[in-house]
């Protein structure tokens, strides 16, 4: 197959805002009757002007640190003029990197695994459009689209790449990445309906771009992708010459399709935005935002490893589910066991949360909190349950909201230390496994299928490490 | 006593003030004076007698309560059309703005009504600025009191012969490109456009948003200073105001160097030159130092304006799209192909040529070639007025260079009529405070002398406004009318 | 120079309609005008000349803060769902 090279533009909404980028009216527009989250400055009403939000500018420079990008001293928008009916003002106010002015971050650098880094073009600031509902009913609205503003001057970060991606499977990873960084540095919300759109250019080695606009989740751009290098390897096999175009991704049909090319073919006319000065940042601005920027993924994740000895396995499965490894703090803090409370977490509490919640909130929602993670570690390193029977603790505590120490005093759970009780358990086991025995003689595996029927035996209440040494003398006594 | 519709500013707050005569009947005067003599001038475009009325009513009562009233109290000021009022219809003298209603005030208008000012209409403009004589209005051209068959300047001409024959106390104009002064040149009033950011632009309908001001237009320079005062100041709403502080009538300056733009001088008719000479004579006369200079790039001035102008008018005009706040237009027609373009077609065709020519400036592949150049014109003629300001305080010379004209006699020929801004975009381009104050007449037609100061120096404009105030007496209100 | 065919492109990136008088009639208005600003162009590019820009102060620019409005409807011709009409895209 030939080189593909592959680019994306991202808009994310700065969802962490309370009010819009140039204007006080809410930035969380969901939910709300149309065009009822709208003032004379986001409805583009004559005579207004733009008042930007400063934390929008603090958000986007964050943004761009996380994306090793340079933060100029000075800042400056840009009007891009097109007319369209989502667009009050029938500009948009962006940003636009010329005549020695840059976006809020230029030239950054991100590191996607060890052998591969993506080129971040920029990275800049600017509104959101309005919204266009079609009606589809009546002879009356035919020609006509409804429009509601509500959305339209909400916070958008783009963020352009370089076209440095050769796989589709690349492209997701980075995604997942770039939501996870996100969603850390506390800029969006990546799983909120249309806080995350994705327009991504594809070209064979060679060959001309391609534009594929309209993907409205992250979840549909590696598929749009795939559709499109399938699309335009076939062309080239059959030397069909690729065109310089702009396609649409239909996500209930999967296809991209060609659009009209007229109304793509703009002519925006970029200058200065007068209505708004150049804006001073300073010399000292990054430096000072760094010193209270959010923790981001991988500096997490060297913690992890460093400071709470996780292995890098177990740092992953955290940090790649912000709110697990926020809760995971949040024990660590009650209580400092890191590893027993990561596996607790992972492999009991996470396996019991994928059956039982769909969720993506589950972690606020549930009744296991961290006090209790932290008391029911505190029981198996006092050796007063097994890891088996905290399993059982957390089904009981996540339907009740008790904590393990009463769950513990009402179930009578407590770990079987006592040898005499354990022979006993180990004797029947023998007597029920004649075969097993026999093996386990030549083949020390075998020593833990016998380990796990006493374990079984005992409900999951015998200390394993006990049972296995006492185990092991059977064998050896009925041995001789 | 005089007519009370010929009071100045201040003498309508001590006469309300001393109870000599009540706001009620003032506002009444003044709407009476509208109702004699607007048929002439067509100086309004909407008058808003009853709210005029009921805010006067107020003013008596408080008086009668002996509660503060504010410094401009009774005042009535007529607002350019194209300033935001909030429940009185702002056009832009457009046709695409007819029947639009402000949800809010500009800040200048909020600022006006705290103080006691009473909102009694809006004035006539050239369709959202674009003009020099008001005749691009899409309703009717105003005319000159001094003269009814001349042209009373533009954009703002309406503010300009409002206040001049005595339709309100005092004025708010626009100047983009000088029009507040060339309609205060031309009707013998005085006209200031203020420091770039000295006035907030909230609500103020956008032509050329990095050029333009709203400044006021005043029988004297005590009222100009007494408008500026209060519509002065740092805006939360505008981004590009700034703060300054107010105005002295009485400041302890001194004798101020003044410097005459000497081809500005060479590119005026003969009358003009000579009456702007004698004024600088004056100036003498009461110790300034007067001198010559010259300015380098003053050739470039009017094609950067011209081309800054068109490229904004042509982005801020783009919202006019009809979808919020427009006329009914039938369900069948709203077609994406031929939308736009067929309710944008209501613009009159001075508005449609700055569109286009602001279009083709910023298109692609001319960009750099118009738009830049003259950002960068800007700049080095910026640098060069503040060189100047080193060594002079203030730099005059005639506001326009010729006196004011017959209606229609340069309609026909767009471009002549830019030329006559070539002396009052200077100011615009600095983002430097400049003042229009009347020095005499030739043949009936008044002639002002614009004077220009560094960023921020108002105080100068005025203390050499009012020193020639008191020098030479020049009339403001014309007799015939 | 302006044609006419360049006219009818600045006209359909403005979305202004010209009647036929007006497309004979714009193209030498403009070009007079075009002709005035094209003086422009003998000034040098000099890349030291920054543009004249204002600036501001990060210090002083707006708070997130939301201002809920006093419920009045600032935009009168709504439909009765709330929406505004617009041109629809085919």
């Amino acid at each position: 197959m030939n080189l593909v090279m592959i680019g994306l533009e991202i808009h994310a909404q700065i969802t962490a805002l309370k009010s819009k980028l140039f204007c006080s009216c809410y930035g969380n527009y969901r939910d709300l009757r149309p065009n009822t989250n709208i003032c004379e400055i986001c409805s583009g009403l004559p005579g207004t002007l733009p008042i930007i939000n400063k934390k929008a500018i603090e958000y986007a420079t964050m943004t761009s640190v996380a994306l090793g990008c340079k933060v100029p001293d000075k800042i400056m928008f840009y009007r891009k003029n097109y007319f369209y009916p989502d667009l009050p003002k029938n500009f948009q106010i962006t940003q636009y990197n010329v005549y020695g002015f840059s976006s809020i971050g230029a030239d950054g650098l991100f590191e996607l695994d060890d052998s591969k880094k993506i080129r971040i073009t920029r990275v800049q600031l600017e509104e959101d459009p309005g919204r266009i509902a079609y009606s589809e009913e009546g002879m009356n609205v035919r020609n006509s689209a409804l429009v509601d503003y509500n959305r339209a001057g909400a916070a958008l970060i783009e963020i352009v790449t370089e076209p440095d991606f050769n796989d589709p499977k690349e492209v997701r990873v980075f995604l997942n990445k770039l939501s996870l960084m996100l969603e850390h540095i506390g800029v969006c919300d990546t799983l909120l309906e249309g806080a995350v759109r994705c327009d991504v250019n594809v070209s064979m080695k060679g060959g001309n771009k391609v534009e594929i606009k309209n993907i409205n989740s992250f979840k549909e751009v590696e598929k749009a992708i795939n559709y499109e290098v399938t699309r335009q390897t076939s062309m080239y096999n059959r030397n069909l010459k690729i065109e310089y175009e702009t396609r649409h991704w239909d996500d209930r049909k999967k296809i991209t399709f060609k659009a009209r090319s007229k109304e793509e073919e703009h002519d925006y006319r970029y200058f200065p935005e007068p209505d708004i000065p150049v804006i001073v940042l300073g010399n000292n601005f990054v430096s000072t935002l760094k010193g209270y920027m959010p923790e981001l993924p991988n500096e997490r994740f060297n913690r992890y490893v460093s400071k709470y000895k996780l292995t890098e396995h177990t740092s992953n499965i955290l940090i790649n589910d912000k709110k697990l490894a926020d809760f995971f703090e949040s024990c660590v803090k009650i209580y400092f066991s890191p590893v027993e409370i990561a596996n607790v977490l992972i492999t009991d509490l996470k396996s019991f949360i994928d059956n039982n919640s769909e969720s993506t909130d589950y972690l606020s929602n549930m009744k296991v909190k961290p006090e209790h993670i932290a008391e029911l570690v505190k029981l198996i390193e006092g050796n007063m349950i097994s890891r088996l029977t905290a399993k059982d603790f957390l089904i009981k505590i996540a339907e009740s909201g008790v904590s393990p120490s009463e769950v513990l005093n009402s179930t009578n759970s407590f770990k079987i230390v006592d040898e005499k009780t354990l022979k006993e358990a180990i004797d029947t086991v023998f007597d029920n496994e004649a075969s097993a025995v026999n093996d386990a003689r030549n083949n020390p595996e075998a020593i833990n299928y016998l380990l796990g029927k006493v374990m079984k035996f005992t409900k999951g209440r015998a200390d394993p490490k006990i049972a296995a040494s006492l185990i092991n003398i059977k064998l050896r006594q009925s041995e001789n | 006593m005089a007519h009370l519709h010929d009071l100045l500013a201040y003498e309508v707050v001590e006469g309300i003030k001393g109870q000599q005569f009540t706001a009620e009947q003032y506002v009444g005067s003044m709407i009476k004076r509208i109702e004699d003599v607007d048929s002439k001038l067509r100086s309004f475009i909407t008058v808003d007698s009853e709210g005029a009325l009921s805010s006067a009513k107020i003013i008596d009562r408080k008086i009668k309560e002996k509660v503060d009233i504010g410094t401009l109290a009774g005042v009535t000021i007529g607002i350019k059309d194209n300033i935001s009022t909030k429940g009185i219809r702002t056009t832009c003298a457009s046709k695409i703005l007819e029947d639009y209603v402000p949800s809010y005030d500009a800040t200048v208008i909020r600022k006006l009504k705290e103080n006691g000012a009473i909102i009694l209409g809006k004035l006539n403009l050239d369709e959202f600025g674009m003009g020099s004589t008001t005749e691009y209005s899409s309703f009717y051209s105003t005319h000159n009191p001094w003269n009814l068959d001349y042209v009373p300047g533009g954009s703002s001409g309406g503010s300009g012969a409002a206040v001049a024959a005595g339709e309100c106390t005092v004025s708010l104009g626009s100047d983009t490109g000088g029009s507040i002064r060339c309609p205060a040149s031309f009707c013998s009033v005085v006209g200031l456009k203020p420091t770039y950011g000295r006035v907030s632009r909230y609500g103020l309908i956008s032509y050329a948003n990095s050029l333009e001001q709203i400044g006021p237009i005043c029988r004297s320079v005590k009222d100009a200073v007494m408008i500026m005062n209060i519509i002065s100041g740092k805006d939360i709403m505008d981004n590009t105001s700034i703060q300054s502080t107010p105005i002295a009538i009485k400041s302890k300056l001194g004798k101020l160097n003044i410097a005459i733009i000497k081809e500005l001088i060479n590119g005026s008719d003969h009358d003009v030159t000579r009456t702007v000479y004698s004024a600088s004579e004056k100036f003498k006369d009461i110790g300034y130092s007067c001198e010559e200079v010259s300015i380098k790039n003053l050739d470039y001035a009017l094609p950067s304006y011209y081309t800054l102008a068109s490229a904004e008018a042509s982005s801020n005009l783009a919202r006019y799209d009809n979808i919020r706040y427009g006329f009914d237009f039938p369900i069948e027609e709203y077609k994406w192909d031929t939308y736009f373009s067929n309710v944008r077609k209501n613009f009159g065709q001075e508005v449609k040529r700055r569109i286009l020519i602001g279009s083709y400036v910023l298109s692609s592949g001319y960009y750099s070639k118009y738009y830049l150049k003259a950002r960068m014109l800007r700049s080095l003629l910026k640098l060069e007025l503040l060189k100047l300001f080193n060594k002079y305080d203030l730099l005059i010379g005639p506001t326009m260079p010729i006196l004011p004209f017959k209606i229609g006699e340069k309609i026909d020929d767009p471009f002549k009529m830019y030329l006559v801004d070539v002396n009052t975009v200077l100011a615009n381009l600095a983002g430097i405070p400049a003042i229009s104050i009347p020095v005499g007449f030739s043949n009936g037609l008044p002639i002002g002398l614009q004077i220009m100061a560094a960023p921020c120096q108002e105080q100068k404009l005025v203390d050499a406004s009012l020193a020639l105030e008191d020098t030479i007496d020049i009339q403001r209100r014309p007799k015939s009318i | 120079m302006i044609s006419i065919e360049e006219l009818k492109y600045l006209a359909e990136i403005s979305k202004i309609d010209l009647t036929d008088d007006e497309i004979n009639r714009f193209p030498p208005q403009l070009n007079k005008t075009i002709e005035y600003i094209d003086i422009l162009e003998e000034l040098a590019s000099d890349e030291s000349i920054t543009m004249d820009l204002h600036e501001i102060n990060f210090d002083e620019l707006r708070d997130d803060v939301v201002k809920k409005s006093d419920g009045q409807p600032i935009i009168k011709n709504l439909t009765e769902e709330g929406f505004l009409r617009g041109p629809k895209m085919k």
